[in-house]
């Protein structure tokens, strides 16, 4: 597990994005207190979902460019054009510290 | 004539009577986002912050219900009834491109491909300007919705445009084509459009999978590499992959291209493995990305792609490459019609 960040960085119903020098990006996300681990990167384009607009009704987030959405819990695809599934991550939270799984390569979603 | 304001002022643009939203922004040279025009991508989502639209297309499948709920539109199926504010997000470093123009067009030619497949040649009064891999939008006779199709040609001054059009059945656009029209009838053409045009910036090989009328846009993108000094020697994969023998296409055409054979391959896989012993096909049968992925080996992760065809060949294609493979999406050019 790698140690991300702390539950601070991540406002409720927002994100925060974590730059790793040999990976790309990741985004954390806080639905009601909930933390999530996804790639931060959509999958239709070269764009960071943690500009995009978070939905916790529906636990979706939208990319900024073309609106496509993705479940956060699961990484499904929720809106065109996305079609192929965001990686998610395990998540862990110990003492406020946010770690992720993000060695373990089993697929995002069905 | 309406007026369009952008994001409060961002960008203001006309718009002529009978125009969508979409096109008329691209006609004024404003990158919005988009790829496949017709209301399936769902790239063009908007808000309409003030005036009114009327949609040309309520159920597009480019929306889902939490846009509808949220009152997004598609621009590409959206006709302004007077001024309109719009709410959407420019690209920041959009790619420059050749504004779209109405033409009427002439249909000069056809001929044969497959059993399937044909080649019509439509001209126009202007030159033809695209980039290779676009498509353009067909106004027929009868039909009270444009289709889009890819030239599999190149631009030229001579105003020809070649697409390649699979008959279906039931099909109203492929109907008028293969069996209404004949040589001398005019048709509306509105184009270019489309992003998944050959990037001549890129250093990289570049592999082309294709399976049905995806063979036009493929076709042009590989004729483009071939005429272009600058991609002089550049390595080009084609794949092409049908269900049976008979679907089989553009190897004569490739070999027509410099460097056919050294520079630039053609491989073709047949899906049906019963339909591939019927015709004595001795070479690959199963999915054209299977075929794909083991010709290419370890130059897979280096390539540029381009990709047309059935919405399954599409998808698995980007399966292999972004899940399997994890090639970024900037690398892999196809405009979604689905």
């Amino acid at each position: 597990m790698k140690q991300l960040c702390s539950t601070r960085d991540v406002p409720a119903g927002g994100c925060h994005r974590i730059e790793l020098t040999d990976r790309p990006p990741l985004a954390v996300f806080n639905l009601d207190g909930r933390f999530y681990v996804t790639d931060d990167t959509c999958t239709h384009g070269d764009a960071s979902l943690c500009d995009g607009e978070i939905d916790c009704d529906d636990g979706v987030v939208e990319c900024p460019y073309h609106q496509g959405a993705f479940e956060i819990a699961t990484g499904r695809p929720a809106g065109a054009p996305c079609s192929i599934p965001l990686r998610v991550y395990r998540v862990e939270v110990k003492d406020e510290a946010i770690y992720a799984a993000i060695d373990e390569t089993e697929a995002a979603c069905p | 004539m309406s007026v369009i304001t952008l994001n409060d002022g961002e960008a203001v643009f006309d718009c002529a009577e009978g125009d969508t939203l979409l096109r008329a922004g691209l006609r004024a040279g404003l990158a919005l986002p988009y790829e496949c025009g017709v209301g399936a991508c769902g790239c063009c989502r908007c808000e309409v912050t003030a005036g009114e639209v009327a949609n040309l297309w309520p159920e597009a499948p480019g929306l889902s219900d939490r846009d509808r709920r949220k009152g997004r539109v598609l621009a590409c199926q959206s006709l302004p009834a007077g001024d309109v504010h719009l709410k959407l997000r420019l690209p920041p470093q959009p790619e420059p491109a050749i504004r779209p123009v109405r033409h009427r067009a002439t249909l000069v030619a056809s001929r044969q491909i497959t059993h399937d497949i044909r080649e019509f040649v439509l001209r126009t009064d202007a030159p033809a300007d695209f980039r290779p891999g676009q498509y353009a939008l067909l106004a027929l006779p009868g039909l009270d919705r444009e289709r889009a199709y890819s030239m599999a040609n190149l631009p030229n001054g001579a105003g020809e445009w070649h697409f390649r059009i699979r008959k279906v059945a039931g099909g109203g656009a492929s109907t008028t084509l293969f069996e209404r029209l004949a040589v001398g009838a005019s048709v509306g053409l509105d184009g270019p459009y489309g992003l998944a045009h050959l990037r001549t910036d890129s250093p990289r090989d570049i592999v082309c999978i294709a399976g049905g009328s995806g063979l036009a846009p493929m076709l042009s993108v590989a004729r483009g590499v071939a005429a272009d000094p600058a991609l002089a020697g550049r390595r080009v994969d084609f794949f092409y992959g049908g269900r049976t023998p008979s679907d089989l296409c553009g190897e004569a055409d490739l070999a027509a291209l410099p460097g056919f054979g050294e520079t630039i391959r053609y491989h073709a896989a047949v899906s049906d493995p019963d339909a591939a012993a019927r015709g004595g096909l001795r070479g690959p049968v199963g999915p054209v990305h299977q075929l794909a992925e083991a010709v290419l080996g370890e130059r897979l992760t280096e390539a540029e792609f381009y990709l047309a065809g059935p919405p399954p060949m599409v998808e698995a294609v980007q399966q292999l490459l972004q899940v399997t493979h994890r090639l970024p999406p900037e690398r892999i050019h196809f405009d979604r019609f689905f």
